[in-house]
């Protein structure tokens, strides 16, 4: 028999977001879980999904479906995991940069985050350098992570950077870019501090970063 | 033979002088040929026109790409649409949240709001001797465009029968702006299905979702028109699919193997591609070029039934050189 964490993991990687949530139910009433192991279930779930992906045996909307199954568990867990801070992995500001609007890659980000204990503050499509920056502020965030999908979006990166130096905020955050069409050479020219192509190495490169702030 | 009866005779199944050269230049990267800015021309329909003539007097491939104009309101069947500087223009607002906004959607006059106006202008000034191709969105791409791209894909598990009902409500729009090209004289339209690739949905959901409202839609504007289906990205798994639609000419992106999908359509259709628009024509340089041709004639000449092509949009950044290398090889490899 499986354990509820087990089933839950395969609800998500399934994207059955009402198994899910479901099941999250189950979870809280249980009261057993810690929010560490739930976040461990969740992240191991979204990495297969990207995985899934990357072998071609997931597609865009299964990735979606999935994404939508821990958005849905995680508004009914919410509350168990936020009074048990011990999960929590860090924050983090992200969106799409100015001159871009795609924004799916982005949303499987936010979610494997989330599904991994970070907090997430989604800042959408077409954000300013302000808009990032303001929020990294208010926020303290450890992370500020820039979906760029197009090669002409490297000024709208390169200005982001900059306010980041002048208002003194680039040494108190770690930065990753990543999005279609995106190389470590180009995340290099940017001066970012991490860079990664999947969910899976995403989630390595945040943890590496946080353990180095 | 000039242009126009080039790009004819591959239509009619004939083996032209050579190989037709129609790249998908539009209005993302004509503008710069005639030294404006994209939101200039999206926005002046006389811009647009002059830009995508100028472009094809310059280079001298066989035919054009007749955009349709945003008008003073741009929208997309009541999405407001932005566009600006450079770029090319953009849905910024979807109006369709639920199955009780589908009433909200409004089908557009193709004729009202200045939309045909770069469109006749260019047929007017091509003149008889160089091919003019219009474009359309496929039922299924408005959809996915009204309805917000990540909503409509998490549908097709969430809501099937609400994205088959989405789709049917906005295949008008898609018929009536081919019907309007076809009144305005161009030779064929593009019906543009671009996230109908095996890059984004599975073979299944293309089958599911794409496939039937391509079938329906070219139903209804085929007899007017030759139809050019064109799918970005890959589009392997389902060329065999998308050859069964009834579209003439299969527009096919650079994932595809060319020579592959030659064997899979064989006589059934003509293949349009499929040079890289970004990692060749943006990114590359002539010596690309000429060896993306070269590959692309070796590939699918052979026979008939092929026309030289990108597999995409050619973005603005791209150096002009680059589209004179994709002509002057085109010629030079392309001969029967
Ligand atoms: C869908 C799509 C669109 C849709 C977007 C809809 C939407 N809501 O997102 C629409 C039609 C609007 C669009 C528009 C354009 N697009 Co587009 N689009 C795509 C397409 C086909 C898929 C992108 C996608 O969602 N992939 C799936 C997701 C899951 O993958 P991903 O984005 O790479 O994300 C993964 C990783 O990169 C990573 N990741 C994502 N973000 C981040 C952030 C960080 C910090 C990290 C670490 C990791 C990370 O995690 C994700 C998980 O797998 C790609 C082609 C492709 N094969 O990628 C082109 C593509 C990105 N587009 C391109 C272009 C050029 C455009 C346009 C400029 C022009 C045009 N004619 O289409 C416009 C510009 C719009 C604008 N200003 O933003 C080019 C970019 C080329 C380049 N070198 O610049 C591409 C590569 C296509 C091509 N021609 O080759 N597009």
């Amino acid at each position: 028999m499986k354990g509820t964490l087990e089933k839950f993991e395969l609800a998500i990687i399934d994207g059955n977001a009402d198994g899910s949530a479901d099941l999250a139910d189950v979870i809280v009433a249980e009261g057993r879980a810690t929010p560490a192991e739930i976040f461990a279930h969740l992240s191991s779930a979204m990495e297969e999904v990207g995985a899934k992906y990357e072998t071609g045996e997931y597609f865009i909307p299964e990735m979606l479906r999935s994404a939508e199954a821990v958005e849905k568990a995680m508004s009914v867990l919410e509350t168990y995991l936020f009074e048990r801070k011990d999960g929590q992995a860090g924050i983090v500001v992200m969106g799409t940069v100015k001159g871009d609007i795609h924004n799916i890659g982005k949303n499987i980000i936010v979610s494997a985050l989330r599904a991994a204990g970070y907090e997430v503050h989604d800042l959408g499509v077409n954000v300013s350098a302000k808009k990032f920056v303001d929020k990294v502020k208010e926020t303290g965030a450890d992370l500020l992570l820039l979906s760029a999908f197009t090669t002409s979006t490297k000024p709208a990166l390169l200005e982001i950077i900059a306010l980041l130096k002048t208002e003194g905020l680039r040494d108190r955050v770690k930065v990753l870019s990543g999005g279609a069409s995106h190389s470590q050479a180009f995340a290099d020219e940017v001066g970012v501090d991490g860079f990664a192509a999947d969910v899976k190495s995403t989630l390595e490169v945040c943890r590496r970063l946080m353990g180095e702030s | 033979m000039n242009s126009r009866e080039r790009f004819l005779a591959v239509l009619a199944g004939e083996i032209p002088d050579r190989v037709p050269i129609v790249p998908v230049v539009d209005g993302y990267f004509a503008p710069k040929v005639i030294g404006r800015a994209n939101d200039e021309c999206y926005l002046d329909g006389a811009c647009l026109a002059d830009a995508l003539a100028a472009s094809m007097t310059e280079f001298g491939y066989d035919g054009a790409i007749a955009e349709m104009g945003l008008g003073p309101e741009p929208s997309v069947l009541g999405c407001p649409v932005e566009i600006e500087g450079n770029d090319v223009p953009l849905v910024v607002e979807t109006i369709v949240g639920g199955r009780d906004d589908l009433e909200n959607l409004i089908i557009p006059d193709p004729w009202s709001g200045g939309k045909m106006e770069p469109v006749e202008r260019l047929v007017a000034a091509v003149g008889a001797d160089q091919a003019v191709l219009g474009s359309v969105r496929s039922p299924f791409e408005y959809a996915a465009t009204v309805r917000g791209l990540v909503e409509f894909m998490t549908d097709f598990y969430r809501d099937p029968g609400f994205v088959h009902d989405l789709i049917d409500a906005v295949r008008p729009a898609t018929v009536k702006l081919a019907e309007a090209l076809a009144d305005a004289g161009v030779d064929a339209v593009v019906l543009k299905d671009s996230f109908a690739s095996t890059s984004m949905i599975s073979p299944d959901h293309y089958r599911e979702f794409a496939f039937p409202s391509e079938c329906d839609a070219i139903a209804e504007i085929a007899g007017r028109i030759p139809v050019i289906l064109h799918i970005c990205r890959n589009s392997m798994p389902i060329l065999a699919d998308m050859a069964r639609t009834g579209a003439a000419v299969l527009e096919i992106d650079s994932p595809v193997d060319l020579a592959a999908a030659k064997a899979a359509v064989g006589s059934a259709v003509i293949l349009k591609g499929n040079i890289d628009a970004v990692t060749v024509m943006e990114k590359g340089g002539a010596a690309d070029v000429e060896a993306a041709v070269e590959a692309a004639m070796g590939a699918a000449k052979a026979g008939g039934g092929f026309i030289l092509s990108t597999g995409d949009s050619i973005p603005r950044p791209a150096p002009e050189a680059n589209l004179a290398a994709l002509v002057e090889f085109g010629e030079r490899y392309g001969n029967y």
